[in-house]
């Protein structure tokens, strides 16, 4: 009989890689300068006085022997702990952010002094946060330093890196500055109010919020009319039947829900964005008329889904409720001006990735002509498409020479064309301004989705 | 050459702008007692002349620049002053100059230590200074006891150096500073 040798196993958890995870080495407790010139003084000092035969050059040197003495009588063992903390609540710009930097010391000796530096975001506008602060810490206790603010731009904003850097034993000793990573702060945009009372022009399922134009099963009285084979018996209006003689059943509308697709225009950004109450960029118009319009279309039960055009091309799928508008809105904290040189992939906006049905709104600066040629192509697959200007008033290149106002007029020009030609192809284009803005055009939409389609 | 110049004015403009008080107050109080020390320590004939300006000028500068070497070199200027005023000019050895010579030398020294890590635009708890001053205190007042005792003894004890006590001395003033250093090297 042989005995079969145990399997070899292994822990299905990865090990615990603390150092990996550190990224660096251990701070070290050096001497300072101070310490070197004790030594020296206190050395020279005895020296001399015993050369000299000077008991005042000895008494002299006392009090550096003390002070060394009494600052070295307890060496510090373990590294200073460093933590950043901040808000996790969902703050909005313009709102009020709580962030702080604690200093732990798990040693046996005091902090005579902690010095902390902290770098933020510019969009964090945090009570002296540009400044360093200069703590004690006792053994085993902590210290927190306070850094209450304002966000004054949504986004992902980073708290830190923060860095501290610790003296003890009188300043004999300091430590290597321990560095902590940063931590990150999300601010979502202020929406601002909108609301669309128009209906949509076109919807996918056969139950939602939206009375949709066509007969079906809903809850909209469309009209009564003769009885049918396949209609239902309960649909059977009794009384017009009696009057009439004849079979008839009441008719309602199908009520539909809609596909709304928020495209992103994110080629590129103009304007300065001077954050919640300053002037908007063409991102701050278009995140913030993005978290609007999805607010809206979710509140009334719709499927929203966003996309960005650009070359990373990021999507969120389609859902409904106000677990998606979360999600909305934590896609649009990553919404970043493209910077590369890379086309944007044609495909992704091609026109099987977009629902025939869907409303498309298309938020663009029109800065760059292949946002233009997108929304052609886009209308031209027979997409419900509506653009949303976004670029800011009075965007304008940087004065480069006497030339740039005129090569600026030009291109105004040149941009208004653009902007009458896509009005031409039957792409509205509006600006954005809050409450109502889309109303017209959506109107206009959903008249053209009510004429056959094809061409 | 011009734009350094003009680099250098923004950057001290910017300094002065941002300096805060605390930080301010600590270098003016290496500046005062290094000043102090120094005046006391040289010879009266010589703090009275005009050369009290170079004097001024080496017990001020490591208010400017605590962490660098300058605070040794003071350190050693307000010492060789001494050892050349009781030498050279002879005068006498009295404990008042001796407590304040020792007093503002340490003073000057730990408040330097402070300034070296302490940012000039830092905002300080005040619990951070005065503790410092505290511990700084302490040790005065230890040597300054340590300052009056010694001094009595070698008043009555006093009589002519001899080779051996001067070896002895040598001695343990070596083995203070190693001590010292090797504090250290403790686990």
């Amino acid at each position: 009989m042989t005995v079969s040798e145990a399997p070899h196993l292994r822990a299905a958890v990865p090990p615990n890689e603390v150092a990996a995870e550190e990224g660096w080495a251990p701070p070290v407790w050096v001497p300072t300068r101070a310490l070197g010139r004790t030594v020296l003084l206190t050395g020279l000092l005895l020296v001399l006085g015993v050369a000299l035969g000077r008991v005042d050059l000895v008494l002299l040197a006392a009090p550096f022997a003390i002070g060394a003495a009494v600052g070295l009588r307890r060496m510090p063992r373990s590294a200073p702990e460093l933590r950043i903390d901040a808000d996790e609540d969902h703050i909005v710009e313009g709102g009020e952010v709580e962030a702080s930097v604690t200093v732990t010391n798990p040693d046996v000796i005091n902090y005579d002094l902690v010095v902390v530096r902290t770098r933020t975001s510019p969009w964090l506008r945090l009570e002296d946060a540009d400044r360093p602060f200069a703590i004690s810490v006792t053994p085993d206790g902590w210290t927190a330093v306070e850094l209450p603010g304002t966000a004054v731009r949504w986004g992902r904003h980073a708290v830190g890196p923060a860095a501290a850097r610790v003296a003890a034993c009188g300043g004999l000793l300091a430590c290597r500055p321990v560095v902590v990573p940063a931590r990150g702060v999300r601010v979502y945009p202020e929406t601002e109010p909108f609301a669309a009372t128009e209906a949509m022009p076109a919807a996918a399922g056969l139950v939602g919020n939206h009375r949709s134009r066509r007969p079906g099963e809903g809850g909209e009285l469309a009209g009564v009319r003769p009885f049918a084979p396949g209609d239902r018996l309960r649909r059977i209006d009794w009384r017009v039947s009696l009057r009439t003689r004849d079979l008839h059943v009441a008719s309602t509308l199908s009520d539909r829900d809609a596909e709304v697709l928020l495209l992103l225009d994110v080629l590129g950004e103009a304007g300065a964005s001077g954050g919640v109450k300053g002037k908007a960029s063409v991102l701050d118009t278009t995140v913030r008329a993005a978290a609007a319009i999805a607010e809206h279309y979710l509140q009334r039960g719709d499927r929203v889904s966003l996309a960005e055009y650009g070359s990373t091309a990021r999507r969120l799928r389609p859902a409904t409720g106000r677990r998606q508008y979360l999600t909305v809105l934590e896609w649009l904290l990553d919404v970043r001006a493209d910077t590369t040189d890379r086309e944007p992939h044609e495909h992704v906006f091609g026109a099987h990735n977009v629902s025939s049905d869907a409303l498309v709104v298309v938020l663009t600066p029109l800065v760059d002509p292949r946002a233009a040629d997108m929304l052609a192509g886009l209308v031209q697959t027979g997409r419900y498409t509506v653009a949303v200007d976004t670029l800011p008033e009075g965007a304008a290149p940087p004065q480069r020479s006497e030339w740039t106002p005129l090569a600026t007029r030009l291109w105004r020009m040149e941009r208004e064309n653009v902007l009458g030609r896509l009005r031409e192809h039957g792409v509205p284009v509006v600006t954005w301004a809050g409450a109502g803005s889309l109303d017209l055009v959506l109107r206009d939409v959903a008249r053209l989705a009510s004429a056959p389609r094809g061409r | 050459m011009l734009n350094g110049i003009a680099g250098r004015i923004d950057r001290t403009r910017t300094a002065v702008a941002r300096a805060t008080l605390l930080p301010l107050l600590v270098r003016a109080g290496i500046g005062l007692a290094f000043l102090a020390a120094m005046l006391v320590a040289w010879p009266a004939t010589l703090v009275v002349s005009r050369y009290v300006v170079l004097l001024a000028v080496a017990a001020v500068y490591p208010a400017f620049a605590p962490r660098g070497r300058g605070v040794t070199l003071t350190v050693l200027a307000v010492v060789g002053g001494w050892i050349v005023d009781t030498t050279w000019y002879d005068a006498r050895i009295a404990l008042w100059r001796l407590l304040v010579i020792a007093t503002m030398l340490y003073a000057g020294h730990s408040l330097a230590a402070l300034a070296a890590v302490l940012p000039y635009d830092a905002l300080v708890n005040p619990d951070v200074i005065s503790s410092w001053l505290v511990r700084a205190g302490v040790v005065i007042l230890g040597s300054a006891v340590l300052t009056v005792v010694a001094l009595g003894l070698t008043a009555e004890l006093a009589g002519g150096a001899f080779v051996l006590a001067t070896l002895v001395g040598l001695a343990a003033a070596v083995g203070v500073t190693l001590l010292l250093a090797r504090l250290l090297r403790r686990p």
